[in-house]
């Protein structure tokens, strides 16, 4: 029969789960800790090398189907959870997959000793904030660039990318924009960008006054803000003419389109009138609400009033103090910027704190980017990290390295750090064991001591990958008083604060929030539909 | 050729050697330029000379180096650009800051400049400009400095340790932890602002102590390295406080002079309790700047620059 289903009850459901989850889990796994093993991927084409990878969430994305639909399915649900950890926190995706499969394995063998995985699923998530806000109360902030650049170390493990981004972060802080690119030989650089600025293009190269660099400094400018489309010549006249008759002599008209006619006007009056200079340049963004906070941040940063084509407004009517106004703006070919603007400090302060409001207040990450985009601009400057190594392999390793690190720094900036190696997650397991002699219920103690047993299961395998002993370096560690941990490079059991070593709270809360809320969905999976020909996607 | 400083011609700043009581040398940024003294300010001489300008250079901010003594380096920031000497004012060199040409309104200097050549200028509207090499090459950051109008500056005495310093602008009071290359706002609340004096304790290292003096809200002090902070002194009417400073021996004589429009208050107790400087000390004019060389002590000496021009010696 065309397109039939194939239907799995259980126990086949739960074993095509379960084999799905260890296969994900057993392939990212060896890649936790500050001694990770390397996943070679094989090339789809090609006769390059392999592919070496050392991040879950790459290697996750990687993996876009496994052998049986069965397992598949299981495999999936921990690929999304990894991917979506990646893109959005950059780290902490072998921390998450380790709990996870230790949950996941936990809680399925007490079901199949007759538990119920549903009130299990509740008593997890009932011990799940308990968790995160022991985690919250152990958190300290970041101070100064040596301890960003020790933060930055514990996740990279790179010398040299970790001061540079410790520096880049003290400097730009958590809400900066920073851009990695690869590099130009074998070093690291760094470069700061001062004053705002925009994606863009001028609707004319030749408005571009410098030739060699393709760009046009702008001093002391009016600026017109708008999305409008100007088409007729004639509305730019009285625009150029108010601002010139001000002693103005610079212009930045900043719209959604412009016509040719109206090119050739700017063209013209830029040529014969050698002091007075207009560069008319693209608004920014893609979408109407990109548009919409780029006309209110370059509005509250000038002081002018933007001109919104959804509101029916044009350049007739446009008085002087409609424009806004900076000490310098420029543009070159593939942006436009603003240094000094001279909107009133008030409210530019006011501003920003009703964005950083609105940041901490959403949860939706694609919110979340757009706000830290704009927050990054209006507090003025950003970085570009340059990323060189010896090969171009090694290159967008370490490329791809630098940019998880940075997540994670901007999350260690924002929230704090606790005790890293796993040290922070071994310290809630007293809290699981308060809340097991609290209850009275089965289900319940059996769920904390799931968390108990998972919580160390990171630390365990970070031992495990660096060449040791889990069972014997965890008794050491248990007799060690609290805040002690396993260094895997000295090889000795020391206070991680003491010794620097760190992990980021945000990463670790997305870790266990990311592991419980999976693994008890998975456990209340009960039927496995496949379709015939299921669509095939490389997206989660 | 010595003259006294006659004509109306506001004094935006003052500066003394570290060594005044040996060499009694000063400093006084004019609206016509730059005047020196060597005879602890009994006398002034224009220090521009050697520039043969054509026109005024109207100075607003001079400093000299912590060094004074071996480097004679002093810098006073103009229009545009800083001038730097290192012959005690003698004959001066001028870097340009980058353009537009920015009015700069203040300077100060690391403790430890013979080792990082740190220093700092702060402008009307362009934010703060930052050098590494001893006043040669300046360079913008205004990182996290979400307003460009500072109007007063200071540096920790620890920078070396900390890299702290401390702005004051329009909208309230901002802080670098890494010597001004980004700066942090601080719980300073923006409805008494502007803040257009700065002082930080000599032993900030340990009492984390610095006071801040608005245009119309009196005397704010924090005790914790300029994180949140206090109103002290509000009954000041509508005086602004254009300049504060503090004892060198703070941690065991906390002195604090307070100059406002027309006269100096001091405080003897940290802030809690004021007095007039000098009994019936009444100012023949505005107030604009003040410097004690030899500290608060009762009876040492005080320089106080003018509004409408001149240098008073009390």
């Amino acid at each position: 029969m065309a397109n039939s289903q194939r239907v799995i009850l259980q126990p086949g459901a739960y074993r095509g789960i379960r084999e799905g989850i260890a296969l994900m889990a057993n392939a990212v796994r060896p890649t936790l800790g500050p001694l990770p093993r390397i996943v070679a991927l094989d090339r789809l084409v090609g006769e390059k090398p392999p592919e070496l990878l050392d991040d879950g969430g790459v290697i996750a994305r990687r993996i876009i189907q496994v052998a049986g639909k069965d397992r598949d399915m299981g495999a999936m649900l921990v690929r999304q959870l990894l991917w979506r950890m990646h893109e959005e926190t950059g780290d902490g995706t072998a921390t998450a997959v380790v709990m996870l499969q230790s949950i996941f394995e936990q809680g399925l063998r007490y079901v199949a000793a007759g538990g119920n995985a549903m009130v299990l699923r509740r008593y997890l998530d009932k011990g799940l904030p308990l968790i995160l806000n022991h985690l919250d109360g152990m958190a300290v902030p970041v101070e100064g660039p040596g301890q960003l650049t020790q933060i930055a170390e514990s996740i990279c493990y790179d010398h040299e990318m970790a001061r540079m981004l410790g520096e880049i972060f003290d400097i730009i802080g958590e809400y900066g924009q920073l851009e990695t690119r690869s590099g130009r030989g074998r070093e690291m650089e760094r470069e700061y960008v001062e004053g705002m600025y925009w994606k863009s293009q001028p609707f004319s190269r030749d408005m571009l006054m410098d030739k060699a660099r393709y760009r046009t400094d702008l001093e002391d400018a009016a600026i017109v803000i708008s999305d409008l489309q100007i088409d007729e010549p004639r509305l730019l006249v009285p625009v150029i003419s108010m601002v010139a008759k001000a002693g103005i002599k610079n212009l930045l008209i900043i719209c959604r389109s412009l016509s040719d006619e109206a090119q050739a006007l700017v063209l013209y009056a830029n040529k014969k009138n050698e002091n007075f200079k207009t560069v008319v340049t693209k608004t920014p963004g893609l979408t109407p609400t990109e548009v919409a906070g780029v006309l209110d941040d370059v509005a509250v940063l000038t002081g002018g009033r933007p001109l919104r084509r959804a509101a029916g407004e044009s350049l007739d009517g446009l008085k002087l103090v409609d424009f806004g106004r900076a000490r310098k703006a420029w543009a070159d070919r593939f942006n436009f910027g603003i240094i000094g603007g001279k909107g009133d400090p008030r409210e530019i302060r006011t501003h920003i704190a009703r964005l950083r409001k609105a940041f901490t207040g959403t949860k939706d990450s694609e919110i979340r980017k757009g706000l830290q985009v704009r927050l990054g601009k209006l507090l003025g400057g950003s970085a570009t990290l340059w990323v060189g190594a010896s090969t171009e392999q090694d290159i967008a390793l370490r490329k791809a390295l630098a940019d998880r690190t940075a997540g994670a720094l901007r999350g260690a900036v924002r929230e704090g750090v606790v005790p890293g190696g796993g040290v922070a997650l071994l310290e809630c397991r007293n809290l699981m064991r308060e809340q097991i002699e609290k209850s009275t219920n089965r289900d319940e103690q059996m769920a904390y001591r799931i968390l108990v047993r998972a919580l160390e299961e990171p630390t365990r395998v970070i031992i495990e990958n660096a060449g040791y002993n889990p069972d014997e370096i965890m008794a050491e560690v248990r007799l060690a008083v609290d805040g002690k941990g396993f260094d895997v490079r000295s090889a000795t059991v020391t206070d991680m604060r003491e010794a620097g070593i760190f992990d980021s709270v945000a990463v670790q809360k997305d870790a266990i929030v990311g592991a419980v809320k999976t693994a008890a969905l998975a456990l209340t999976v009960d039927v496995l539909i496949h379709r015939k020909k299921p669509p095939e996607s490389v997206n989660p | 050729m010595s003259e006294e400083i006659r004509t109306p011609n506001a004094v935006y700043s003052l500066a003394v050697s570290p060594g005044f009581d040996k060499d009694g040398v000063c400093f006084a940024a004019c609206r016509s330029g730059l005047y020196k003294s060597d005879d602890r300010g009994q006398s002034w001489r224009y220090a521009y000379d050697s520039l043969s300008l054509q026109s005024p250079l109207a100075t607003l901010a001079v400093v000299t180096s912590p060094d004074f003594e071996s480097d004679h380096s002093v810098f006073a920031g103009a229009p545009g650009g800083i001038l730097r000497s290192v012959d005690a004012g003698e004959t001066w060199s001028i870097a340009l800051l980058p353009s537009p040409p920015p009015l700069v309104s203040g300077l100060v200097i690391s403790p430890h400049f013979d080792h990082d050549g740190v220093m700092l200028a702060g402008t009307m509207e362009d934010g703060v400009f930052r050098s590494a090499y001893r006043g040669v090459h300046w360079a913008r950051w205004n990182f996290g400095l979400m307003d460009l109008h500072v109007l007063t500056m200071v540096i920790s005495p620890n920078y070396a340790e900390d890299e702290t310093l401390f702005v004051g602008t329009e909208t309230g009071v901002f802080r670098s932890t890494n010597g001004g290359r980004a700066w942090r706002e601080v719980d300073f609340p923006m409805d008494y602002a502007p803040v257009l004096s700065l002082a930080v304790s000599p032993d900030f290292a340990n009492d984390r102590s610095l006071f801040a003096g608005t245009e119309s809200s009196g005397i704010f002090r924090s005790t914790d390295g300029g994180e949140a902070w206090a109103q002290v002194r509000a009954d000041v009417g509508d005086e602004a406080v254009n300049g504060l400073l503090i004892s060198p021996e703070f941690s065991t004589r906390p002195e604090i002079l307070m100059m406002l429009s027309t006269t100096l208050l001091v405080s003897r107790d940290g802030g809690q309790k004021w007095s007039e400087w000098k009994t019936g000390f009444s100012a023949p004019q505005g107030l604009s700047c003040v410097a004690a060389p030899l500290g608060l002590d009762a009876g040492a000496p005080l320089l106080i620059g003018l509004v409408e021009g001149g240098v008073l010696l009390i």
